[in-house]
This record gives structure tokens, C-alpha cells and sequence, in this order.
């Protein structure tokens, strides 16, 4: 980079120039927010907890919120099944999306609007 | 040992406590297992932040921890989340110590208690709420509110969302509970496959060399599923806290 008497010598700027380059390039991808979905769970066993908890528990919760309206109003068993059929819905749609980002992140598929922000969106 | 898997999830008492408003609030080896993980994660801290200018190679192990973390709440909630920082940090060093302590003989996994899971899991969708409210005022429920639809839907979708909103902590807990529940059983019922076979003798002695096998791998895996479920509930953590700062998505 530099001779001895640390000045530049003139010959080598061009090739220093594209060294600093790279090397300012490196530099920003490391600064770069990254997708760290991706290293959320690959394995496929990871995927099948995943999914499978997900489905579970939003009926749960489902279940569980019916049976609190239930309690509070009085009106056993009504809400209870309501609160099943819309834990069933919350369930399916976040297996749904779940597995749109599984898919995203093997194929170039935009994502959807419930990720962490992509690279564009995050100002600094 | 006992040759029961689930026996190494009991809860044993230490310290009989007096009840406060009816609940035991005994000592117990969970809780000494926990305070042995939060005195750990001190001690880690307190041995590898010395602050030398040239870090050794203990001190860089605390750095790039802290790094690794700030840089994950900056790149999946934003610059502005840094103030959840700690509890992230916080919550992730709890974890991985408390899985990793767990993995060695005769210690308590208090990670595979749905109790102590749970906790957490309420904590910090409790955070995600107050902060929430606190930072956008009432507009803040406007996130179980998409917009631009017809009107009737909106009686479908809300609660929907509200019961997304509500199972997304839920699942972390259950999730770490299970994974460390299921490994460890796992790992119990392979071993006692070992003694088993072994206590025959003769050619079936022999055999117990593939459960040896199976238990060492499992080991490796079982490492490998407390760092990563550590990981995986912190960063979940952080995309909860989205919905602190984007309000409208």
C-alpha cells in the first residue's frame, strides 16, 4: 500500500483504489441487516414442530378465550365453539403463512407483509 | 438411577416456604437450578468484560455475544428497538444457560417446565402490549385491524388476529418446552437402552453398542437444540416487538 516513507507511491493508486474497494464492499455486506429467519429452524423436524405447535395452540387459544366470554356471560357452551372455529381459521392462516416463508426462503418468493422488515424497508 | 424418563422433570422441595395467598412458593430444585443458570450468566459477564483495549480470547467471546445479539434486535425490529436490548440479551443468556446446564448429569433442565416457559412467554408479550400502548397510545390496536376491507370481514378477521396475536407467545413457550422435554427424554430412554442391554449379557451385550452410538449423536444434538432454541426464542422475541413499532403494516 504505502512505501516506507508512508506517502503512496503514484504506480500502484489504481490497484490500491480497487483493493480499498473491496474491501469498503465487504465491509457493507457485513453491515447489512440480515434475514435471520433463514437460520430459524431449517431442519425439516423443526419445520413439522413448527407448523404442527402453531396449529395447536391457536385453537387452543381460541378455545380458551370462548371459554373465558362463556364464563364471563353465562352463556355455556356457545362461545367456546365459536372461539374453536375462529382458533381453527387463526391456526390455518399462520401454518399458511408460516409455510409461505419456508417456501420464500428456498425460492426467490416475495414475502409476506408479517416478516421481520426486509433490507429496503429498515432506514438507518 | 431410576428408570423412569419423565422421573428427571420432578419437582423436588428444598426450602419449605410459607404460603403467599394460598400458592407454595417453595424453594425448589427447579428454582435452585434457575438461580444456579442466572449466576452463571453473571459470572460469564463479569470474567469476560475485564474492558482491555486488545481483548483476549475471553474477553471477545463476551463481545461478540453482546454483538451478536444487539446486531439481531437492529436487523429484525430496528435501530429505534435497542431499548428492548436488554431484555433480548437477557432473555436469550437465561435460555442457552439454562439449556446448556442442563444437558450435564444430574442437573435440573428448568427449561422443560411449561411453567417456566410460559412465564416468559407472558413476559414478553406482556412488554409487546404496555410498550405498545405506551409508545402509540390507543392506535396501537389498529394491528388487529387490517385495512382496506369490506366492512362485514372485519367481524372474521379481528378476532382472528386477536387470537394470532395471543397464540404467537403461546407457541414460543410450548415450543421450547417441547424440545427440551422431548430431547431429554430422548436421551434417558437411549441410555437406559444401554443398561438394559448390557444387563443381559452375553451376545445382546454386544448389541448395546448402536444405543452407545445413538446416545453420543443424540448428545451432539441435544447441544446443538439448546443453542438454537435459546436462538430461536430470542429472535421470535424480536419479531414480536415489531407490532411495538409498526403499527401500520
Amino acid at each position: 500500500m504505502s512505501n516506507k516513507n508512508g506517502t503512496s507511491s503514484p504506480k500502484a493508486s489504481s490497484s490500491d483504489l480497487t483493493a480499498l474497494e473491496d474491501r469498503v464492499k465487504a465491509a457493507q455486506e457485513r453491515h447489512k441487516p440480515k434475514d435471520y429467519s433463514q437460520n430459524d429452524d431449517g431442519s425439516l423436524l423443526g419445520m413439522a414442530w413448527r407448523l404442527s405447535t402453531e396449529l395447536v395452540v391457536s385453537i387452543l387459544v381460541g378455545m380458551g378465550l370462548g371459554y373465558g366470554l362463556d364464563m364471563l356471560f353465562g352463556t355455556k357452551p356457545w362461545c367456546l365453539f365459536i372461539g374453536l372455529g375462529f382458533g381453527f381459521a387463526a391456526g390455518i392462516r399462520s401454518v399458511l403463512a408460516t409455510a409461505d416463508k419456508m417456501d420464500a426462503k428456498t425460492s426467490d418468493i416475495p414475502i409476506g407483509d408479517d416478516m421481520p422488515l426486509s433490507d429496503d424497508e429498515l432506514d438507518y | 438411577m431410576a428408570n423412569d424418563p419423565m422421573k428427571q422433570f420432578e419437582i423436588k422441595k428444598i426450602l419449605e416456604l410459607p404460603q403467599i395467598a394460598g400458592q407454595d412458593i417453595s424453594f425448589t430444585n427447579s428454582s435452585l437450578w434457575m438461580v444456579i443458570g442466572v449466576v452463571a450468566v453473571i459470572v460469564f459477564f463479569a470474567l469476560t468484560t475485564k474492558g482491555k483495549l486488545i481483548p483476549g480470547r475471553m474477553q471477545s467471546l463476551g463481545e461478540m455475544s453482546y454483538e451478536f445479539i444487539a446486531n439481531m434486535v437492529k436487523d429484525t425490529t430496528g435501530p429505534e428497538a435497542m431499548k428492548f436490548f436488554p431484555f433480548v440479551f437477557c432473555l436469550f443468556f437465561f435460555i442457552l444457560f439454562a439449556n446448556i446446564i442442563g444437558m450435564n448429569p444430574y442437573a435440573f433442565t428448568t427449561t422443560s417446565h411449561l411453567a417456566v416457559t410460559v412465564a416468559m412467554a407472558l413476559f414478553t408479550i406482556g412488554i409487546v402490549i404496555v410498550a405498545g400502548i405506551w409508545k402509540n397510545g390507543f392506535k396501537w390496536f389498529k394491528i388487529f385491524v387490517p385495512s382496506d376491507l369490506p366492512l362485514p370481514m372485519y367481524l372474521l378477521i379481528v378476532p382472528i388476529e386477536i387470537i394470532s396475536f395471543l397464540s404467537r407467545p403461546v407457541t414460543l413457550a410450548v415450543r421450547l418446552f417441547a424440545n427440551m422435554t422431548a430431547g431429554h427424554v430422548m436421551l434417558k430412554l437411549f441410555a437406559i437402552f444401554i443398561a438394559f442391554l448390557v444387563g443381559k449379557g452375553g451376545l445382546m451385550a454386544g448389541a448395546a453398542i448402536v444405543p452407545i452410538i445413538g446416545t453420543l449423536g443424540l448428545v451432539a444434538l441435544e447441544f446443538l437444540v439448546a443453542g438454537l432454541q435459546a436462538f430461536v426464542f430470542a429472535i421470535l422475541t424480536c419479531v414480536y416487538l415489531n407490532d411495538v413499532y409498526h403499527v401500520d403494516h
